[in-house]
């Protein structure tokens, strides 16, 4: 993301000085792991939207042997809320998206949607392919910030407090 | 009758890098200092740096982290006017950028200050490095910097540096490809500590320096500077005070600075003998420009009309590589302190080029715990997922940052017709790189290629179609210098037209080297710092 653009995303959520920054942003422990699905509430899609996506981010971040998916993540409902609060043009899009995902797989099947709607991802020329640039970038982030992605997934150890650090132990890296 | 605005020796505008300094070291002189900062201070347990990002309403995808530092309006209140890629990082809270810095500290070299005298570009700076040289001894041993003595004249070095973080296994694989383009790979030198020092704990390696350290083991205004001036009974903070205008007497000197309390909206003054700005490049010169009299009518200390002008910083580009020899290995800790290492300009090794100045590449300025290539690579499924998790214990990224030549026709303005939420006009940018920032853009590009051509793995870069700024290193919009008809300040930061009134961060810059500022922003400051207790204590301030 471009400075410029995070810095304006800063100004939309700057919080008032008299109120803890903890406790404004901080406050939605838990929205990452699968307990969390039980008490979520969609605030944009409907339940038929929220099952297509579903599906779909599943498909494309899926459960294997080393870890669950994007499913057991709630990656879609991470997308309800991005979308939610994002602006009418954000809405327009999913919505649409979803809409065309749909719409297609009536033909044939969602899997052969999506596999149709990537195959131009390296240049998007289609509603579809745009779509899909937009599905999986989201995909991505909301699976990658879960507790499964950063811990079961990619077994991240760090964000915690070293006495010391020992760097690289190892004589194949000497130069 | 009410009681008129309280009295003091220093006002000093900004609590960042210079306005830490100039505080510490006016009130352990003895003078009565207040300090005026926009922002409010945020305590460490407010931090939130080790939040992980499931904890965070929007996963810290919306910038959560770093939102206690953009107090108010600040993120809103500027606009861009003929501008290429860049943006000015205004900070608002006690501490400004010291709060959300990685703390890479680098001295500048002699040459840095000579642009026309040995590149015939520019101009000359006021002063020498051997003039600075004593007050970069006293920073760095004041803050802690730790880092070697690497014995490169283009990076000189101090005596006293705490020991330098350990390297990372990537950035061995680095130094064998350094090695081989004969360039300099050095431990980076930084205003973090890796041993206890000034009653302050050494870093523990979370990877979070941007996101604020919880523990104050990087060097910030409030853990180091702060309580030396109130441990003197001198000092005095207020917070939430916006300054508006600096106030003058009728001889056109300074006598106090207006300021907004953003809580109330009320406008309040302070008098003092001296006002100090630290206000940042951008601000400092938006506070002077705001400061409008019969005497100074373009601007405080601005007849010739050069407040404001001169704005450059750094460009940038970055790549990052995912080593082969590290796919599918076991995920280990490689957090640290972010930047470990440091690449030094280097293109003055290999004879004359097309274009003047240079670069250095910081190294693992990011953290490792989103996989980037994630959006980088194609494809879906399992396959896509299983190639993300094994890449990411490869990564190695590097960026540019390069020197931005100055000039007269980038500058800041105001626009009084758009006042931000406190009814003060906002500072308007206006900016465009030259050919020879191109130019070296360009060349920086094709460096770095090749230093990842010496690697195995994939690469992926992020160039954009031409330079970015200014990487938050933007300077000289208040520039001191030898010639009174482009400069503003003198060499002890003192403005011309205004003899109690000085200006110390990183506006004063008469030009930009490819270092980053800070520490020479807190070695100006020290100096200037030095200058004002001499001339107080002669009766000519």
């Amino acid at each position: 993301m471009e400075r410029r653009e995070l810095l304006k995303i800063v100004a939309l959520t700057a919080l008032s000085p008299r109120l803890s920054a903890l406790q404004e942003i901080a406050c939605h422990s838990g929205s990452g792991s699968p307990r969390a699905a039980a008490d979520a509430k969609l605030q944009f899609f409907t339940a038929g939207e929220n099952a297509i996506l579903d599906q779909l981010m599943e498909m494309i971040i899926p459960a294997d042997p080393h870890s669950p998916g994007a499913h057991a993540a709630n990656t879609s409902l991470f997308a309800d809320l991005i979308v939610s609060t994002g602006d009418d043009a954000l809405k327009k899009q999913w919505r649409d998206g979803i809409s065309l995902m749909r719409e297609e797989a009536s033909r044939s099947s969602l899997a052969e949607v999506l596999q149709k709607a990537a195959a131009n991802e390296a240049d998007p020329r289609t509603e579809l392919d745009r779509f899909f640039i937009l599905l999986k970038r989201m995909t991505v982030d909301a699976y990658y910030t879960s507790e499964i992605g950063i811990h079961k997934d990619l077994a991240y150890d760090g964000n915690t407090y070293l006495p010391g650090f020992s760097g690289c132990t190892h004589a194949e890296h000497d130069e | 009758m009410g009681k008129g605005p309280e009295a003091f020796d220093v006002c000093v505008v900004g609590s960042g890098a210079a306005g830490g300094v100039m505080a510490k070291e006016l009130c352990e002189a003895g003078a009565k200092v207040v300090m005026l900062e926009a922002g409010h201070a945020v305590p460490h347990h407010e931090f939130l740096s080790h939040a992980w990002p499931y904890e965070l309403r929007y996963r810290g995808l919306r910038g959560e982290k770093q939102v206690p530092f953009y107090q108010g309006d600040v993120a809103r209140s500027i606009a861009y006017s003929d501008c290429d890629d860049v943006t000015a990082d205004r900070v608002r809270v006690v501490g400004g950028r010291t709060l959300h810095w990685n703390a890479v500290t680098l001295r500048y070299a002699p040459q840095d200050f000579r642009e026309w005298s040995v590149q015939g570009i520019e101009e000359d700076w006021p002063l020498t490095y051997s003039e600075l040289e004593p007050y970069y001894d006293r920073i760095e041993q004041m803050i802690g910097v730790c880092g070697n003595d690497d014995g490169l004249d283009i990076l000189p070095a101090g005596k006293h540096y705490l020991p330098p973080i350990p390297w990372r296994c990537s950035e061995h694989v680095l130094h064998r490809a350094t090695n081989a383009m004969g360039i300099p790979l050095i431990a980076v030198r930084k205003a973090v500590l890796t041993r206890p020092f000034d009653n302050r704990p050494p870093c523990h390696y979370c990877g979070h320096c941007m996101d604020g350290c919880d523990v104050g083991s990087i060097f910030t205004t409030p853990d180091c500077m702060l309580p030396k001036a109130r441990a003197t009974g001198n000092f005095t903070l207020r917070e939430n005070a916006l300054a508006r205008e600096i106030l003058l007497d009728r001889e056109g000197l300074a006598t106090g600075v207006s300021f907004i309390d953003t809580q109330s909206r009320q406008e309040q003054q302070v008098k003092a003998a001296i006002v100090v700005v630290c206000c940042s490049t951008v601000e400092s010169a938006r506070l002077l420009l705001n400061s409008r009299s019969p005497q100074h009518p373009n601007g405080l200390a601005n007849s010739n009309g050069v407040v404001g002008r001169y704005l450059h910083g750094h460009l940038g580009s970055s790549i990052s590589i995912y080593l082969d020899e590290f796919q599918g290995r076991k995920p280990f800790n490689q957090d640290g302190a972010t930047d470990h290492v440091y690449v030094p300009r280097y293109n003055q090794l290999f004879g004359k080029h097309d274009y003047a100045g240079g670069w250095g590449f910081q190294v693992n300025y990011s953290g490792y715990m989103f996989p980037f290539q994630a959006h980088l690579l194609p494809g879906y499924g399992a396959a896509f997922k299983e190639t993300v998790r094994k890449m990411q214990p490869g990564f190695l990224s590097f960026g540019t940052f390069g020197k931005v030549t100055s000039g007269s026709e980038n500058y800041i303005t105001v626009d009084r017709s758009r006042p931000d939420a406190n009814g003060i006009p906002i500072p308007v940018m206006r900016f465009r790189f030259s050919d020879n920032d191109r130019a070296l853009w360009k060349a920086a590009k094709q460096s770095m290629t090749e230093v990842c051509s010496h690697m195995k793995g994939r690469v992926f870069e992020s160039f954009g179609s031409g330079p970015r700024g200014f990487a938050s290193h933007e300077v000289g919009t208040i520039r001191m210098g030898n010639d009174p008809r482009t400069s503003v300040l003198n060499g002890y930061c003192q403005a011309r037209e205004v003899k109690n009134l000085f200006v110390t961060d990183g506006s004063c810059f008469t030009t930009s080297s490819e270092k980053n500022p800070t520490l020479t922003i807190m070695a100006l400051s020290l100096r200037a710092a030095d200058y004002i207790t001499a001339q107080r204590k002669k009766g000519e301030l």
